[in-house]
C-alpha cells in the first residue's frame, strides 16, 4: 500500500492523482475528507451509506492508538457524492422533481404499450401506426417538458433592433440530448425532413458546444456586445464574420436583422449609398427566400417552405439562379465600400454552397454539417447518407474534445444502439437511459432485441434490465433510509420501490430491500418487525433460521405462562397465506393452546376435539421440531400449574405424582375399559401404584372422560412419534426438553390408555 | 378493487399542489389564532444536507388562487420526525431517534414563532424510533417499535414519563390515540389493537383485539393482515392515516347514532378518500405517489392538507 500523503492534517489522499492523460477524459472529482485523525492511517474501509453517500472508515495503526487521551483509534465519516446519476443537473432538488415527474408519463406509456401488445394479438384489433406514434410522441413531449423550457437561443423575436440574440435561459444538455432522441426515434411524421429538424435543433442548442471552443453562437454573443457601441459596423470585419456564420447555420432572421444594421440602411445615409443599400436589400430578399424542405416554420423564422420534394427542387433551382444572377450583377462594380462588397458576395457564396466558405465560417463539424444540409445537400435522406456526410464533416473539422451531444448524434446517425446508450449513460445517467430505451425501441425491433438480450457479462440481465435496475436504485436512494427509520418509513421506501419495481419489472429488488429491513429489525431486537418484513419478502430461509432461534427461546417456556408474552408475535404469523417458514409451528401451537383454553368455556367437547385436531396437525407437520413433540404431548396431558382458569387443564403431574398415577386420573365407570387400557400399557410399571386424584374431574385431552378423543390410528401416530423420540434420544445432538423426568412415561401411559379405549370404542 | 368514483360533491373541490424540494415528514394544521389566519406546522427533511427542521408556515388559500405558504418560524431538529400532533397550545413531535419534543407556539405580535422547546430523551424512554404519539391536554402517549407504551405528563414543572407497558420488541406498536383522559387505544403489527384504561387496569391492556374483533364484522379499510373478508377492499395498498371527518355537519345531526362518522384516509397508492358507512368511497385526490399524511382543518373542516411522497404538499378546499 502506498504511504499516505502527510502534507495536511485535514486532507487525505491515498494516491497521487495523475493529471488526466487524455483531453477526452473529464477530471476526477476530489472530495476532501475531514477526519482529524493524526497520521499514520493504516486502513481504510469504504461502503455505501444512505443515498448517494459513501461511508469511509479510517483506522489508525494499532500501535499508535492510545498515545494521547484525545486520540481516537479511527473515525467513520460520510462523504456525500454529488452529481452522480443526476443527468448533469447540479441542483439535486430540481433533478428529483424531474425524476418524480417522469414516473407518471412512463407508467401511462407502459400501459399503452401493453394494451397495444395485447391488441396486436387479436385478429382485428391492432393499433394503427398513427395512433401508436402519437402515444410515443406524447410520452416524449411530457418527458421533454420536465427538462426545462429552453427557448431558442438563436431567435430574433426581440423587438430591439440591436439585440440579435435572446440570451435568457441556460440551455441544458439533457434537454438537448432528449430532443435529439425525439427527432430521430419518436417523431415519425417529420422523418421526411430530418435535416431541417437538425437545423432547428442546432439553433436551440448551439450554445452548448461553446464550453471549450468558439461556436457561431458564442461569436454572435460577442458581436452583440460590440453592436452597442460600434458606429459604422460595416467597417468591422467581426460584423461580416458574424453575418456569414449566422447564414451558414441558417439563422436567417439574425442575418436579416444584422444586414438592416448596415450603415447604408440608415435614413441619413440612404441618399449617399443607394447602390450599397440596393445590394444589401437584394441579399436580404434572397436570404428571406431560402427554400426549405419542410412543411412549416416556427413563427418569426424566415425561408420558403416546401412540403413536396418536386416543388422544392423547382424552387431551389430558381432561387439559386437568382443568387447566381445577383452574384454576376454589374452593380458590384459600383459598390464603393470594399468590406460591404466582399462581405455581401461572401454571403452569396455561402448560399451557393461554396464549401471553403462554409468551412471557414463554422466552428465545429455539427455546424458545418448543418451548413451542408442547407446549401449543398438539402435532399440528403436516410441515416446512411446522413452518417457519411457527418463523417465527411468530421474529417474537415476534427473533434478535439469529447462532447456528449456530438457523440450521441454520431451514435444515432451510425445506428449504433450501444453507442447511443453509452453516451446517454455516461453523460446523463440511468434515468436518461431508462427513458431513452423507450424511444429507441418504439419502432426498432433490432434495438429491442439487442436491449432485451440477456448478457452473461452483465450478470445474466439484459441491457434494459440493467439500466432500469440502476435507475430504480438511484430513484429510491434519496429516501431509502430504512436503516435508521421506522417501519412506516421503511414501508414508504418499500412502497416506492415496489411501485418502481412494478414499473420496471424488478420484483427481486424490492424483495431484497424488505429482507434487509427485516434482518435489520431482527438484529436490533425488534423481533416482531423483523418477522413482519421477512414475511413480506417471503424469505423462507431466514424465517426458518429465525424459527430455530425462537424455538430455543420458546423451548424454555413452552409449558409455562410466559408463553402469553409471545401471543402478539404469534399473531403476526396469523394468515396462513403468507410465508412463515418454520414459524408455522408457533402459529399452530397457538391455535392448539387456544383450543385448550376454550375447552373450559362450556363447549368443552367441541373445543377438545379442535385441540386434538391441532395436536395431530402439529405432530404431523414437518415444521414442528422434534424436540417439541414431547412438550406438546405433555401439554395436552397437563396444564400450567398456576392458572386453572386460563389453563383449565390444570392437573399438574408434578403435584399428582406423589398421590397417585396418571391412569387414576381417568375417571371411568367402565372397569373393563380401564383394565384393557392398562393391559396395553407398555411401560406401565407404575400403573396402579396410586389412587384417584382429587381433581379427577378436570380431565386431560389424552384421557378424556367422555370417551377417547383420539381414534386408534391417531393414537398410534402419537405413539410412533414417541418411539421415534426414544430412538432420537440416543443421538448425540438430542436436545432434552425442560420437563420432569417422568414426562415421557406419563405421556406414553396416557396414550396407551387412550388407545385401549379407542379400540374398544371402535369395536 | 372497489370502484372509486369521484362524485358530484367533489366537483367544486379545489386542489393545489405545492412542490417543496424537501421531504415532508409530517404536516398538521395549527389551531387557529383568529378566524382569518391559517397556520400549518411542517416537519421537513432535506436529503441534500441531511438536515431536519420543524417549521410554522402561514397559509393564504383564498378561493380560486394558488395558495401561498409563507414560512414564519423554523427550528432545527436532531432527527427526522416520526409523528407530529398539535393540540390547543402545544406542538408535539417524536423522532426516529426516540426523542419526544414539545414546542409551545408563541402567538404574540400577530405572528407565530416557535419557542420553549422541551424534550424527553432519557435512557430507557424508548429504544429506537418512536412510531406514534397522541396528545390530549397535557398528557402525551407514545408508542414505539420497541413495543413500549409511555405516558408523558406536561402538567408539572418538569416533564416526566411513566412506562405503562414494555413489549420487549416482540411486537411493535405503530399507532396510538387518546379516547378520554384515562383511556387510549394502540395498534401494532399483525392487526392487533389494544384498549388501555388507566383506572381499571393500569399496566396492561384492558382489552385486546386480535383479528376476532366484534360480533359484527368491522368495516375493513385495508386488507393487510385482516385475514378474511378481503374480497371487497376499499384500498388496495396500505393506509397511512385515518381520521374521522365531521365536514358535512348536516349528515351528523340527521345521522342515527348507530352509524359511524365518515372517515377520511390516505394510502400508499396515492389515494385520499372519504368513506361513509354503507356508501361507495369518494375519491378526493389521486396522486402518482404515496400520500403520506393528511390533516383536516381543526376549525374549518373544509380545508385539508396532505404531504406527498414526492416532496410536495397538496391543499384541498372543499365546497
Amino acid at each position: 500500500m502506498p504511504a499516505p500523503a502527510s502534507d495536511s492534517d485535514t486532507h487525505f489522499s491515498l494516491l497521487p492523482l495523475a493529471p488526466s492523460s487524455s483531453q477526452d477524459q473529464s477530471l476526477p472529482v476530489i472530495y476532501p475528507i475531514r477526519h482529524s485523525l493524526s497520521p499514520p492511517i493504516s486502513r481504510i474501509a469504504i461502503s455505501w451509506a444512505r443515498g448517494n453517500a459513501l461511508r469511509v472508515s479510517l483506522f489508525r495503526h494499532h500501535q499508535h492508538v492510545g498515545d494521547g487521551e484525545d486520540d481516537a483509534g479511527g473515525r467513520v465519516v460520510e462523504v456525500k457524492l454529488s452529481g452522480a446519476g443526476n443527468g448533469g443537473t447540479d441542483n439535486d432538488a430540481q433533478w428529483r422533481r424531474i425524476v418524480y415527474g417522469s414516473v407518471t408519463p412512463f407508467a401511462v406509456f407502459q400501459n399503452r404499450k401493453n394494451s397495444a401488445l395485447a391488441l396486436s394479438k387479436l385478429p382485428v384489433g391492432a393499433l394503427s401506426d398513427v395512433e401508436w406514434w402519437e402515444y410515443v410522441m406524447e410520452y416524449s413531449r411530457e418527458i421533454n417538458s420536465l427538462l426545462g423550457t429552453a427557448k431558442s437561443t438563436a431567435s430574433s423575436t426581440v423587438e430591439d433592433p440591436r439585440t440579435i440574440l435572446a440570451v435568457d435561459e441556460e440551455p441544458n444538455n439533457l434537454k438537448a440530448a432528449w430532443e435529439l432522441l425525439e427527432i430521430f426515434y419518436a417523431d415519425k411524421p417529420s422523418q421526411a425532413w430530418l435535416p431541417e429538424r437538425l437545423v432547428d435543433w442546432l439553433a436551440d442548442y448551439d450554445g452548448l458546444f461553446a464550453d471549450t471552443q468558439s461556436t457561431v453562437y458564442s461569436k454572435l454573443v460577442d458581436l452583440q456586445k460590440d453592436l452597442l457601441y460600434l458606429q459604422a459596423i460595416e467597417d468591422d470585419p467581426k460584423y461580416w464574420d458574424g453575418l456569414s456564420s449566422a447564414l451558414a447555420v441558417g439563422w436567417l432572421e439574425i442575418v436579416v436583422k444584422l444586414l438592416r444594421l448596415h450603415g447604408s440602411c440608415q435614413l441619413d445615409q440612404l441618399g449617399r449609398r443607394e447602390t450599397e443599400n440596393g445590394l444589401v436589400e437584394a441579399v436580404v430578399v434572397l436570404v428571406s427566400k431560402v427554400p426549405r424542405l419542410r412543411p412549416e416554420l416556427r413563427a418569426g423564422r424566415l425561408g420558403e417552405c416546401y412540403r413536396n420534394k418536386t416543388d422544392f427542387i423547382k424552387a431551389w433551382e430558381t432561387w439559386r439562379a437568382r443568387v447566381t444572377k445577383l452574384e454576376c450583377s454589374a452593380f458590384w462594380l459600383e459598390c464603393e465600400h470594399q468590406q460591404t462588397k466582399e462581405g455581401l458576395r461572401k454571403l452569396l457564396q455561402i448560399m451557393l454552397g461554396a464549401s471553403e466558405h462554409l468551412s471557414a465560417t463554422t466552428y465545429n463539424w455539427v455546424e458545418l454539417y448543418i451548413a451542408h444540409f442547407l446549401y449543398i445537400r438539402p435532399f440528403t435522406m436516410g441515416l446512411e447518407s446522413m452518417y457519411s456526410l457527418a463523417q465527411k464533416c468530421i474529417q474537415l473539422k476534427p473533434v478535439s474534445h469529447h462532447n456528449s451531444l456530438m457523440g450521441l448524434l454520431l451514435g444515432i446517425l451510425g445506428e449504433n444502439t450501444e453507442v447511443v446508450l453509452a453516451e446517454c449513460s455516461k453523460a446523463f445517467g440511468p434515468w436518461m437511459v431508462t427513458h431513452a430505451i423507450e424511444l429507441l425501441t418504439a419502432g426498432n425491433d433490432q434495438s429491442e432485441i439487442l436491449l432485451r438480450e440477456v448478457h452473461d457479462n452483465l450478470g445474466g440481465v439484459s441491457i434494459q434490465e440493467l439500466h432500469r435496475l440502476v435507475y430504480a436504485q438511484v430513484l429510491v436512494s434519496h429516501q431509502l433510509t430504512w436503516q435508521t427509520t421506522s417501519t412506516r418509513k421503511a414501508r414508504i421506501a418499500q412502497g416506492k420501490t415496489l411501485e418502481i419495481c412494478r414499473l420496471y419489472e424488478l420484483e427481486s429488488v424490492s424483495s431484497n430491500i424488505m429482507k434487509i429491513a427485516g434482518v435489520h429489525h431482527w438484529k436490533h431486537g425488534r423481533k416482531g418487525s423483523g418477522i413482519f418484513w421477512l414475511q413480506q419478502a417471503q424469505d423462507e430461509i431466514r424465517l426458518n433460521k429465525i424459527a430455530q432461534k425462537l424455538f430455543d427461546f420458546v423451548g424454555k417456556s413452552i409449558s409455562q405462562e410466559t408463553f402469553k408474552q409471545w401471543e402478539g408475535l404469534i399473531e403476526l404469523l396469523g394468515s396462513d397465506t403468507r410465508t412463515t417458514g418454520g414459524l408455522e409451528f408457533l402459529h399452530k401451537y397457538r391455535d392448539f393452546k387456544k383450543a385448550l383454553q376454550q375447552v373450559g368455556d362450556g363447549k368443552a367437547k367441541d373445543a377438545a376435539r379442535r385441540a386434538v385436531e391441532s395436536l395431530i396437525t402439529l405432530m404431523k407437520s414437518p415444521s414442528t421440531p422434534q424436540r417439541f413433540w414431547l412438550p406438546l404431548l405433555y401439554d395436552s396431558d397437563t396444564g400450567s400449574p398456576e392458572s386453572s382458569r386460563t389453563h383449565f387443564m390444570a392437573v399438574d403431574l408434578t403435584h399428582l405424582r406423589p398421590q397417585g398415577h396418571v391412569c387414576c386420573l381417568d375417571y371411568s365407570n367402565n372397569g373393563c375399559r380401564e383394565s384393557a387400557a392398562s393391559g396395553l400399557t407398555a411401560t406401565g410399571k407404575d400403573y396402579g401404584q396410586g389412587r384417584a386424584a382429587e381433581k379427577a374431574k378436570e380431565l386431560k385431552l389424552l384421557t378424556w372422560r367422555e370417551g377417547p378423543l383420539l381414534d386408534a390410528s391417531q393414537t398410534n401416530l402419537l405413539l410412533n412419534k414417541l418411539q421415534e423420540l426414544s430412538m432420537a434420544k440416543l443421538r448425540p445432538d438430542y436436545v432434552e426438553a425442560d420437563l420432569p423426568p417422568q414426562a415421557l412415561n406419563s405421556v406414553r401411559l396416557a396414550l396407551a390408555r387412550n388407545l385401549g379405549r379407542a379400540i374398544l370404542e371402535e369395536q | 378493487m372497489a370502484t372509486l368514483q369521484p362524485q358530484t360533491q367533489t366537483n367544486h373541490l379545489q386542489i393545489h399542489r405545492l412542490p417543496q424540494s424537501k421531504y415532508v415528514d409530517a404536516v398538521r394544521w395549527m389551531p387557529p389564532f383568529s378566524a382569518f389566519d391559517k397556520f400549518v406546522v411542517l416537519s421537513f427533511f432535506d436529503s441534500d444536507s441531511s438536515s431536519c427542521t420543524i417549521e410554522i408556515h402561514s397559509l393564504d388559500n383564498s378561493p380560486n388562487n394558488q395558495p401561498i405558504l409563507c414560512p414564519l418560524s423554523a427550528s432545527p431538529t436532531a432527527s427526522r420526525t416520526s409523528s407530529l400532533k398539535t393540540s390547543r397550545d402545544l406542538i408535539a413531535f417524536s423522532t426516529f431517534s426516540g426523542s419526544l419534543n414539545f414546542i409551545s407556539p408563541d402567538y404574540r405580535s400577530g405572528e407565530v414563532s416557535l419557542n420553549s422547546s422541551i424534550s424527553v430523551q432519557e435512557l430507557g424512554f424508548h429504544v429506537g424510533p418512536i412510531s406514534c404519539i397522541d396528545v390530549l391536554e397535557s398528557e402525551c402517549v407514545s408508542v414505539g417499535e420497541d413495543g413500549r407504551v409511555n405516558l408523558v405528563n406536561l402538567g408539572g414543572p418538569k416533564v416526566d414519563y411513566r412506562r405503562i407497558f414494555d413489549g420487549n420488541g416482540l411486537v411493535s406498536h405503530t399507532a396510538a390515540k387518546w379516547a378520554s383522559p384515562a383511556e387510549f387505544a394502540t395498534g401494532g403489527l399483525g392487526f392487533s389493537l389494544q384498549w388501555w384504561d388507566q383506572r381499571r387496569k393500569p399496566g396492561e391492556p384492558a382489552l385486546q383485539f386480535k383479528g376476532n374483533w366484534w360480533p359484527q364484522q368491522p368495516i375493513v379499510l385495508s386488507g393487510v393482515g385482516s385475514g378474511k373478508g378481503q374480497a371487497h377492499l376499499i384500498s388496495e395498498s396500505e393506509v397511512w392515516e385515518v381520521q374521522f371527518d365531521s365536514h358535512s355537519q348536516s349528515n351528523i345531526t340527521s345521522m342515527p347514532s348507530s352509524r359511524l362518522l365518515p372517515v377520511m384516509m390516505c394510502s400508499e397508492d396515492g389515494i385520499l378518500s372519504l368513506i361513509e358507512q354503507g356508501a361507495e368511497p369518494i375519491e378526493l385526490l389521486a396522486e402518482p405517489c404515496a400520500i403520506n399524511s393528511f390533516d383536516i382543518g381543526k376549525q374549518n373542516h373544509s380545508d385539508i392538507i396532505c404531504s406527498l411522497e414526492w416532496e410536495s404538499l397538496a391543499i384541498l378546499s372543499r365546497p
